[in-house]
C-alpha cells in the first residue's frame, strides 16, 4: 500500500477512485433533486446556482442525474470484470494445472475467441442477447474471459515449477490442495493487476453499449444513455453531453491510474 | 517464421471463422422476429409478412438456410441482403473501403504523431513535456469513442459557425478535399485512444533501450546523438510499438463501429449496426467474417514486421 | 402549472411561423420556371423501391414521384383524380366503375390501359405476395377491365370509401410487364406512370430522379430532376441544409424546428397531422379492463406538458380519440383534463386507494416512444400511478412486445379516412387489434358507415362511433404531432400532406437567384 501511494500516479488514481466511491456510495442521498422529476421551466439550462450541472432537455438535474447513475456505472464495471475474471480464471487455472490435452484444447478455442475484434464480440453477444443492463454486463463478462484465461494460465505455468509448489507435490498434498493453497494464491498477483485495469474498460464498454442503445435503456441514469439522449440536444445545451461524458472519463482514469501503479507495486522490475 | 507455420496459423483462422459463422447464424436464427418483419414495419399484416417470409426464403428449414448460404459462400456468391435486396458482396465491399480509408487515415496519421511524440518524453523524462505526453495519454485512453467524438462536434462543427463538417462523407473522386474534410473529425476521435496507447509505449520502451548498454557503449564511442537515436535506439523501442499496433487493430476494428455511427460514414461499422437492426443475417455474416478476417491477417502481419525488425525472431 | 404560460407562448410562436407561410410563398401569383434539380435530405435510407411492401419514410415520396395510382390523396385528405380521370359506384357501394386516362405510357414508353391495372390489384389481392395494401383493400370481390379505358371493382360488402383506399401509397400501378418478371426486381428498378424517372439507385447515398417528359399533366414536373439525399447524421443534415447544399430537408426534427424557421429565407413548414403515439392498455385483463383505471390514467396526462416537452411545442394535445380533427366526419372532443385528484378517486373507485403499479413498454425508435412513456411516468405519479418504464430495441419490440402485450407505447402514421383509422386498431377485425376492446355494436356502426353514401347519415354514424370511443377510452391518445418539413427560398410549392406520404412534386419549382 505504501508503495502504492509513493507514485504520483498512484496518488491520482486513488484520490479520482475516492472520489468515484463516494459518488457511487452516497450519490443517490446526496443528490439535490429526485433526477426523473422533470422541470419543465428550467429546460436544457446550462450550470447555475440553482442547477449546480444545469438540466437536460426534459429539465431534470444533470448532478442529480450523475450521482444517481453512479453506483450502476460503478457496479457495472466491478461486476462485469469479476465475472470475466472469474471466468477465466478458473479456465485458465483448469488449463494451466492439467496441462497436455486439456490445456491445448482449451488454448486452441481462447485463441478462436480472442481472433474477434473486442467491441465487435461484445456487440454482437448483446445484439443477440437484446440489450438491457444484465445482458450488456454478461456480453462484457464473455469478452472478457479468454484473455483473462490465457493471463491466468501464464501465471499458473510460471509458479508451477517453483518450489513451493514441488515441495506440496512431493508432499504427496492433494491436487485442489495445491490449486488452492499454492498456486492460486501465488498467480493472483497479475490477474488482479489486470482485473483492475479490465474495470476501466468494462465501464467504458459499457457506456458505448448504452450509447448505442443495446446497454442501459430510458429512463436509466446510466452515464453513456445520458450521452446518448442529450445527442439531439448537444448544442442547446453542450453541458448535457459534456457532464456525463467526463464522469466516464474520470471512472476509467481513476481505474487506469490505480491499476498502473498496482502493477509498479506489485512488481517493482517494470518500475520505470 | 517457416512457410508451413504460416499454412498452420491460416488453416486455424479458417476453422475459427467458420465456427463464427455458424454461431452468428444459429443465434440469429433462433431470435424472435426476422427481416421481413423489419421490411414491412407498420404494415406487417399477418398475410403479408407470412408471404415476405415465403418471398426471402426464411419459411425453410434453418438447416437449408445454412447449408445455402454457406454453399454460396464457397463459390463466392455471398447471397443477397435481406433488407437492401443487393448483392452482399456490392453492399459489404463498398462499405469495406469508406472503413479502409478511415482506418488508414487514422493509423498513418498516429503512428506519425505517436512515435516522435514518445521518443521526445523518453529524450525529456521528467520535463514538462512528459508529463504533458503522459498526462494526455491517460485521459486519451479513459475517453471512450463516443464521447470524443461528442466533445469534438460541440467544439468544432456547432450549427453556428461550424470549422469542420458534422458528419457524412464525400467521394474521395468526387471532390478529395471534401472527402479529407469529413475524415477530420472522425479520424481524430479514432486516433485518440491509439494516440495514447502508443506514444506511451514507445517512451517506456525508448526509456529502456536509451539506458541500456549498446546504446552507452555508443554514446561513449562517440557516434552522434542523431545517429544514436535514429539508428540504434529507435528500431529497437518500435518492436513493442508494432505489437501495441497490431492489438490496436483490433481495437480500431471495435471502434470503428461507434464513430461510423456517430460521423454518418458509410462504412463497414455502420452497415453492422444497420444490418443487426434489421436483422439482415447475410450481411451480418459477411461483415463480421470480414472484420475478423481483417484482424487475423494484421495480427500475422504484425508478426512479420517484428521479425523483420529483430534479428534474433528472424534468426530463431 | 407555470408552464403553462410558456406553452401558450410557443403555440402562438408556432401559429405565427405557419400562418407567416403563405405569404411568404408569393411564388403562387408569380409564374412557375421549369428547369432545376431540386436536392433533397434524408435522415432514413431508402432501403427499397418496391412499391407494394415498402414503408420507409423517405422511400414514400420516391413511389410518389415514380408511379401513380387510380387516385391520389390531396392536401385536403381528399382522394382526387390520378391515372382514374373519373369513377362511380352504384347506389349500395358494392360496384365502383374507374375511368381511365388515355394516352398514358410508362416510363418505358409501353402504354398503360385497363390489363395493368387489373393485374397490379390481383397481386395485391394474391395472398403469396407481400402487399402492404392489402388489408385496406380486401373487401375486392373481382376486378375486370371492360375496355382499354375501364376498370370494374365489385365488392362483396358494400364500401363507400374505396376511392380512398385506391389512394394507399402502396397501391400504386404497376405494368403488367413488371409484375410478370420476378418481383424482387422491383426493390430496385421503377416502371412507372409518375411524373418522374428513375435515373440512379444508390441506397448507401443517393436517388436520383429524373423527369418524365411523356407525364400525363402537360407541362409538368417542372423539375428537370430530383435528387434524394441520405444524410444520417441530423447535424450534417441540418447544416447543409441551411448552408444552401440541400433545397428541402424532408422531416426536421422538434428540436432543431425553431433555429430552421429563424433562418433567413428558409420556409419552416408546420402540417398540422393525425400522427399519434398512444398507450396501449390490453383489456382481456387486469387491471386494464376496468374502464375506471383507464379513465384514472387519461386523467393522470398532462397533455400540455407532454406536447411542450416531447414535441417542443409542435403539436396538439388529443383528447383520447384517434381521429385527428382534419378527418372528414371528425367530431369536436371535449377536452380531458389534467386532474390527478380525481384520477386518485378513480383509481380507489376501481379497487386500488394506494396506486397502481404497472411496466410500460417502449421500442427505442423512433425516440418519441421512449419520451412519451417517460413523460408519463413523471405526470401519472401524481395520481399513484406506479410506471415502470422498459425500453428495448426495435426489433426485439416488434417481435416480443407489438400486438401481444399488457401494456406499451404505440406509434402511428395518419389514416386517411376515419373507417381506415379504426379498422387499422379498434373494430374487431382490425389489421392490429392490440387491445382486445372488442365491441359488437361498435363494430356494426363501423360497418354501417362503410355502406352508406348519404353524407349527412354518415356523419351522424361516426359521431355515434367517436363517442363510444371516447366512452370507454381503449386508447390513451396524448396528442397528435405535426409533420415538420423545411425548403429554401428558391423552392416554391414544397407541399407535404398531412398523411406525409403524398408531395405532389411535379408542382414544385426552383427559382434560384
Amino acid at each position: 500500500m505504501r508503495r502504492l501511494l509513493s507514485s504520483p500516479t498512484g496518488i491520482a488514481g486513488c484520490l479520482l477512485l475516492l472520489l468515484v466511491f463516494v459518488a457511487a456510495l452516497f450519490g443517490p442521498w446526496i443528490a439535490p433533486y429526485d433526477p426523473q422529476e422533470f422541470h419543465v421551466t428550467a429546460r436544457l439550462q446550462g450550470p447555475g446556482p440553482e442547477f449546480l450541472l444545469g438540466t437536460d432537455q426534459y429539465g431534470r438535474d444533470l448532478l442529480s442525474r450523475l450521482l444517481n447513475g453512479a453506483p450502476a456505472t460503478v457496479l457495472f464495471g466491478l461486476g462485469a470484470t469479476a465475472l470475466g475474471v472469474g471466468a477465466g480464471s478458473v479456465i485458465g487455472v483448469i488449463a494451466g494445472v492439467a496441462g497436455g490435452r486439456v490445456d491445448s484444447v482449451i488454448m486452441r478455442v481462447l485463441d478462436g475467441l480472442l481472433a474477434m475484434p473486442e467491441l465487435l464480440f461484445t456487440l454482437l453477444i448483446v445484439s443477440f442477447l437484446g440489450g438491457g443492463t444484465g445482458q450488456a454486463m454478461l456480453a462484457v463478462a464473455v469478452t472478457f474471459t479468454p484473455g483473462m484465461a490465457r493471463i491466468a494460465r501464464g501465471a499458473t505455468l510460471s509458479v508451477r515449477t517453483r518450489e513451493y509448489v514441488l515441495a506440496a507435490i512431493a508432499r504427496g498434498e492433494s491436487r485442489a490442495w495445491i490449486v488452492g493453497r499454492e498456486v492460486l494464491p501465488n498467480a493472483l498477483g497479475p490477474i488482479i493487476v489486470e482485473a483492475t485495469i479490465r474495470v476501466s474498460f468494462a465501464i467504458m464498454i459499457g457506456a458505448t453499449l448504452g450509447f448505442l442503445g443495446l446497454g442501459a435503456q430510458p429512463p436509466s441514469t446510466e452515464w453513456g444513455l445520458m450521452v446518448s439522449e442529450a445527442r439531439q440536444y448537444m448544442f442547446r445545451n453542450p453541458w448535457c453531453v459534456i457532464v456525463p461524458g467526463l464522469a466516464i472519463a474520470i471512472t476509467a482514469m481513476g481505474f487506469n491510474l490505480f491499476g498502473d501503479a498496482l502493477r509498479d507495486a506489485f512488481d517493482p522490475r517494470r518500475t520505470r | 517464421m517457416s512457410l508451413a507455420y504460416l499454412i498452420r496459423r491460416l488453416g486455424a483462422v479458417i476453422v475459427v471463422l467458420a465456427i463464427v459463422t455458424l454461431a452468428v447464424f444459429a443465434i440469429t436464427a433462433v431470435l424472435p422476429g426476422n427481416a421481413a418483419l423489419m421490411v414491412l414495419g407498420e404494415n406487417a399484416t399477418p398475410d403479408a409478412l407470412a408471404a415476405m417470409e415465403r418471398q426471402l426464403g426464411l419459411d425453410q428449414p434453418l438447416a437449408v438456410q445454412y447449408l445455402d448460404w454457406i454453399g454460396g459462400v464457397l463459390r463466392g456468391d455471398f447471397g443477397t441482403s435481406l433488407r437492401l435486396q443487393l448483392p452482399v458482396a456490392q453492399v459489404v465491399g463498398e462499405a469495406f473501403w469508406h472503413s479502409a480509408a478511415l482506418a488508414v487515415i487514422a493509423l498513418v496519421t498516429v503512428t506519425v504523431v505517436a512515435i516522435p511524440l514518445g521518443t521526445l518524453a523518453a529524450l525529456r523524462r521528467g520535463t514538462a513535456w512528459d508529463l504533458g505526453i503522459g498526462l494526455f495519454s491517460y485521459v486519451g485512453t479513459a475517453l471512450p469513442e463516443f464521447v470524443t467524438a461528442t466533445l469534438l462536434l460541440v467544439v468544432f462543427a456547432a450549427p453556428d459557425g461550424p470549422i469542420l463538417p458534422a458528419g457524412g462523407f464525400v467521394a474521395p473522386g468526387e471532390d478529395f478535399g471534401g472527402f479529407l474534410l469529413h475524415a477530420v473529425l472522425p479520424s481524430a476521435t479514432l486516433g485518440m485512444i491509439l494516440l495514447a496507447h502508443i506514444s506511451r509505449q514507445v517512451r517506456s520502451e525508448m526509456s529502456e533501450v536509451l539506458s541500456s548498454d549498446y546504446v552507452r557503449a555508443a554514446r561513449l564511442k562517440g557516434v552522434k546523438e542523431r545517429r544514436v537515436i535514429l539508428r540504434h535506439a529507435l528500431p529497437n523501442a518500435l518492436i513493442p510499438a508494432v505489437t501495441v499496433i497490431s492489438l490496436d487493430i483490433g481495437y480500431l476494428l471495435g471502434g470503428i463501429i461507434v464513430v461510423e455511427e456517430i460521423f454518418a460514414w458509410p462504412g463497414l461499422g455502420r452497415l453492422l449496426i444497420y444490418a443487426l437492426q434489421n436483422r439482415d443475417l447475410p450481411v451480418i455474416q459477411a461483415v463480421v467474417l470480414l472484420l475478423a478476417v481483417v484482424y487475423a491477417l494484421s495480427n500475422l502481419a504484425a508478426d512479420l514486421v517484428i521479425a523483420w525488425l529483430d534479428p534474433r525472431v528472424r534468426y530463431a | 402549472m407555470s408552464f403553462l404560460t410558456l406553452t401558450r407562448r410557443h403555440v402562438l410562436m408556432g401559429l405565427a411561423a405557419s400562418t407567416a407561410l403563405p405569404s411568404v410563398g408569393f411564388g403562387q401569383s408569380a409564374a412557375p420556371k421549369s428547369g432545376g434539380t431540386l436536392r433533397v435530405s434524408h435522415s432514413t435510407r431508402i432501403a427499397t423501391l418496391n412499391v407494394l411492401s415498402l414503408s420507409g419514410p423517405a422511400e414514400y415520396p420516391c413511389i410518389d414521384m415514380l408511379y401513380s395510382g387510380l387516385t391520389r390523396i390531396g392536401t385536403d385528405n381528399l382522394p382526387h383524380p390520378d391515372l382514374a380521370e373519373s369513377w362511380e359506384a352504384n347506389d349500395d357501394a358494392t360496384e365502383f366503375t374507374f375511368h381511365l386516362r388515355e394516352g398514358v405510357t410508362f416510363h418505358d414508353g409501353t402504354p398503360f390501359s385497363a390489363e395493368d391495372v387489373v393485374a397490379t390489384y390481383q397481386a395485391i389481392l394474391n395472398p403469396d405476395i407481400p402487399a402492404a395494401a392489402r388489408s385496406v383493400l380486401t373487401m375486392i370481390d373481382t376486378i375486370e377491365a371492360v375496355d382499354a379505358t375501364t376498370v370494374k371493382f365489385t365488392l362483396n360488402a358494400p364500401f363507400a370509401d374505396l376511392p380512398v383506399s385506391t389512394a394507399h401509397a402502396n397501391a400504386r400501378i404497376l405494368s403488367k410487364a413488371a409484375l410478370a418478371a420476378p418481383l424482387s426486381e422491383l426493390d430496385t428498378k421503377a416502371n412507372g406512370t409518375g411524373p418522374f424517372k428513375l435515373e440512379t439507385y444508390d441506397t448507401a447515398r443517393m436517388v436520383r430522379l429524373v423527369k418524365n417528359e411523356n407525364y400525363y399533366q402537360p407541362g409538368k414536373p417542372y423539375l428537370d430532376a430530383v435528387e434524394m439525399l441520405l444524410y444520417p447524421d441530423l447535424t450534417a443534415e441540418t447544416a447543409n441544409f441551411l448552408s444552401g447544399s440541400t433545397d428541402v430537408m424532408l422531416t426536421v426534427q422538434q428540436a432543431d424546428f425553431q433555429r430552421i424557421a429563424d433562418a433567413q429565407g428558409v420556409q419552416a413548414l408546420r402540417v398540422p397531422s393525425g400522427r399519434y403515439a398512444c398507450v396501449v392498455m390490453r383489456q382481456d385483463a387486469e387491471p386494464w379492463n376496468d374502464v375506471r383505471v383507464r379513465k384514472a390514467l387519461a386523467l393522470a396526462t398532462d397533455r400540455e406538458l407532454l406536447v411542450e416537452v416531447i414535441l417542443e411545442g409542435l403539436g396538439r394535445p388529443a383528447q383520447d380519440s384517434l381521429v385527428p380533427p382534419e378527418l372528414q366526419f371528425a367530431t369536436e372532443k371535449p377536452v380531458v383534463p389534467y386532474d390527478p385528484e380525481a384520477a386518485r378517486a378513480l383509481l380507489a373507485e376501481a379497487g386500488y386507494p394506494d396506486g397502481l403499479k404497472a411496466t410500460l413498454v417502449a421500442s427505442d425508435r423512433p425516440a418519441i416512444r421512449a419520451q412519451t412513456a417517460i413523460a408519463l411516468k413523471q405526470t401519472a405519479a401524481a395520481a399513484g400511478f406506479d410506471l415502470t418504464i422498459e425500453t428495448m430495441p426495435h426489433d426485439t419490440y416488434l417481435a416480443n412486445v407489438w400486438m401481444k402485450g399488457a401494456f406499451y407505447v404505440g406509434y402511428w402514421g395518419m389514416q386517411p379516412t376515419i373507417d381506415a383509422t379504426y379498422n387499422l386498431l379498434l373494430t374487431s377485425d382490425a389489421s392490429y387489434q392490440d387491445t382486445e376492446w372488442k365491441n359488437a355494436e361498435f363494430d356494426a356502426l363501423i360497418a354501417e358507415g362503410r355502406s352508406t353514401v348519404d353524407e349527412g347519415k354518415r356523419a351522424e354514424i361516426y359521431a355515434k362511433a367517436q363517442e363510444m370511443e371516447l366512452a370507454d377510452v381503449p386508447y390513451i391518445v396524448p396528442f397528435f404531432e405535426d409533420v415538420l418539413t423545411a425548403s429554401s427560398a428558391g423552392t416554391h410549392d414544397w407541399e407535404v400532406a398531412p398523411i406525409s406520404r403524398f408531395f405532389h412534386v411535379e408542382d414544385v419549382w426552383l427559382d434560384r437567384a
